[in-house]
């Protein structure tokens, strides 16, 4: 399994490259952040994070997933989002069913043939289409949903019996992360930047609210200086909607702070950041972040400070933002402890 | 200068009347002339073209078109903590014009004595609600209209005068509170009586369709479905709009709803199409008259709509699998 990851993840890899290459060309991500994606996870592999991930996971010939079947449906927000759900499920010895997302069909589909072509006997079967799951009988279902999606995809699937009466639902609803900053000097400005923007800030590792003692007008300028020079590198690729104009207007109405950058706006709220390329700026403290990760629940996939401890919350480094290991828990669970569970 | 009765005057059209209210209150109107001026868009040719403010702002601003203080105001109600709208009248009158011209649109009503019961509203001394009731209360001259003690029965021999009277009977209530008087005190209505609902949940300890509360209120009632109707009107809107016996909303004549793309606010849908409720409200001549509200709605060729609830905001963030996108 590291072997084919590793001989999948090679940058000569032909496959990978024709991925990477039809990916670019039908225009669905930006080259810069596929690449990023691909070296995030050539560094976990190479740090041994899949030994890591298996011990932690307390996998063993006794205790493992063998013979169950998973079938794993794939969101497509970013480049190889459903990469960790599909090495889970195959490193817990389930049989893999994917539905691969039309928005990113050929980078995790490059990493199911490797797998495959290395080890005939995985069990491994990937569509597009939901259809081709039709009497599948899985004994599990993982899938990224949120409160108005999560029955009309179970009613799906129940109605082409792709699961078993009684299956076992790991959904997934965390949207987006916090950041707490205590500090404010070149490296948060720069973890920040790359925490808010790779992607489009679109991941729910992605930081959508910000928590601070100091203003956003009192970093206005640096921080913007920091966000053009990140899109000097990695332009953003995908455009906003013209509601997030309507934001900015609206905010310049009842005269909100706010950082208006054209394609992303940065403004002063507590409120839920409900709309992609927004960012929310709190004033506040630690008791700030506790009682916005209480009221936000769990739409909040991870809190990240500079090296501060939160008391009671589960903190990251906001610098692993973008770049978490491969063992990083989505909505807090384990995927491999859930498939084998 | 625009004044109400422009906004009442049937002779000018809506368009003209419309782009004139936009000329005051992109000028008179602080938060109204930054909101359009930031989003930097061509001067609107017609109605249509006119950037709707999203219903927030009177929440989170105070919406005049003048630095004149006006005593009244009308508050959303809430729980506390909330933040709650608010709605600044500098015009009373024309408030009250409103509701009654715009009642007389749907009703005549000279035949009717109204009965308000709206529990969860009572409570707030600024709901605009309680102030149209109160309204229509005053106007009819017998003397029957009035707002029911909550908990309490309605009373049989009440009900009688009512008939003798000539009159009908509008009971005017929150929807839910009417489903509560008849589960404590199960009572029969005269065969001509209109219940006219105004939505809301207040007493939240129900969640039904629109209609299966009509049809529990027809049955409840004793009165045919046609004789349920509903009320569409909020704390920042000083027009309704009303549904008579189905779902489809029908607008007063210096109101217009439109129902607007949520990625794309300046543009309607096409007919039939879900989005967020949009309106334009004529009598809102000293607050704002170009509302983007948060209720999803649709609309049908001949201007009438439905509301299908609020709009949930949150599918629009991060990893999400959709059926019919993904």
């Amino acid at each position: 399994m590291i072997g084919a990851t590793k001989k999948w993840l090679d940058p000569e890899n032909p496959h990978l490259q024709e991925a990477i290459s039809k990916t670019a060309s039908e225009g669905l991500f930006s080259l810069q952040d596929v690449y990023h994606q691909l070296s995030v996870l050539r560094g976990n592999v190479e740090n041994g994070d899949i030994q890591e991930w298996v011990k932690r996971a307390e996998l063993s010939n006794e205790q493992n997933a063998k013979v169950r079947k998973v079938l794993c449906l794939h969101a497509g927000n970013l480049p190889l989002v459903g990469f960790q759900t599909a090495l889970g499920v195959i490193l817990s010895g389930a049989d893999y069913y994917g539905k691969v997302s039309r928005k990113d069909p050929y980078l995790l589909s490059s990493f199911l043939e490797e797998i495959q072509r290395s080890d005939p006997e995985q069990k491994i079967s990937y569509s597009r289409d939901l259809n081709s799951f039709e009497d599948l009988k899985a004994d599990k279902v993982v899938f990224a949903g949120s409160e108005e999606s999560v029955s009309d995809v179970k009613a799906e699937i129940k109605r082409l019996k792709a699961a078993k009466q009684g299956a076992e639902y790991i959904i997934r609803t965390a949207k987006f992360s916090i950041a707490y900053l205590d500090e404010w000097n070149a490296d948060v400005r720069q973890d920040l930047t790359e925490a808010m923007l790779r992607y489009g800030g679109k991941g729910c590792r992605s930081v959508a609210v910000v928590v601070a003692p100091f203003g956003l007008d009192e970093v206005r300028e640096e921080l913007k200086q920091a966000i053009n020079s990140y899109w000097k590198q990695n332009p953003q690729y995908q455009k906003p909607t013209s509601d997030l104009k309507y934001q900015y207007a609206y905010n310049e109405g009842i005269q909100q702070n706010q950082l208006w950058l054209n394609d992303f706006l940065i403004q002063e709220s507590e409120e839920l950041p409900d709309t992609d390329f927004t960012v929310n700026w709190v004033n506040g403290g630690k008791d700030t972040v506790r009682d916005l990760r209480i009221s936000f629940g769990q739409m909040v996939q991870s809190v990240y400070t500079c090296e501060e401890v939160i008391e009671g919350i589960d903190t990251e480094p906001l610098s692993s933002a973008q770049s978490p290991p491969l063992y990083w828990k989505p909505d807090g669970v384990d995927v491999i402890k859930a498939v084998v569970g | 200068m625009i004044t109400p009765d422009h906004i009442f005057d049937e002779q000018s059209s809506f368009e003209q009347k419309a782009l004139r209210v936009f000329e005051y209150q992109r000028t008179n109107n602080p938060v109204y002339k930054r909101f359009f001026n930031a989003l930097g868009i061509k001067e609107p040719a017609f109605a249509s073209d006119i950037p709707l403010l999203p219903i927030q702002a009177f929440k989170d601003a105070k919406i005049i078109t003048s630095e004149i203080d006006s005593p009244l105001y009308f508050q959303s109600s809430g729980t506390t903590g909330m933040v709650r709208s608010r709605h600044y009248i500098q015009d009373p009158e024309l408030y009250q014009r409103s509701i009654i011209q715009g009642m007389l649109q749907f009703y005549d009503l000279e035949e009717y004595v109204t009965w308000a019961y709206t529990p969860g509203y009572n409570s707030n001394s600024n709901s605009s609600l309680i102030w149209m009731l109160n309204t229509l209360i005053k106007r009819d001259e017998s003397g029957l209209s009035k707002f029911l003690e909550l908990g309490e029965p309605l009373n049989e021999s009440e009900l009688r005068e009512i008939q003798r009277s000539g009159k009908k009977l509008m009971l005017f209530g929150a929807a839910f509170g009417l489903l509560d008087v008849l589960d404590k005190h199960p009572s029969q209505l005269p065969r001509d009586s209109v219940i006219l609902e105004t939505g809301g949940m207040k007493t939240h300890r129900r969640e039904i369709t629109k209609e299966q509360l009509h049809k529990q209120l027809a049955e409840g009632f004793g009165l045919p479905e046609s004789q349920i109707h509903s009320e569409y009107g909020m704390t920042e809107l000083l027009s309704q709009a009303y549904a008579q016996g189905s779902l489809w909303f029908k607008s007063v004549p210096w109101m217009k709803v439109s129902i607007r793309d949520p990625k794309a606010p300046l543009k309607e849908v096409p007919l039939g199409e879900e989005g967020l409720i949009g309106v334009i409200d004529l009598a809102n001549l000293y607050s704002c008259s170009f509302i983007l509200t948060g209720d999803k709605g649709i609309q049908k060729e001949d201007g009438a709509f439905q509301v299908l609830g609020r709009w949930n905001l949150q599918n629009l963030r991060g990893c999400n699998f959709l059926i019919e996108r993904d």
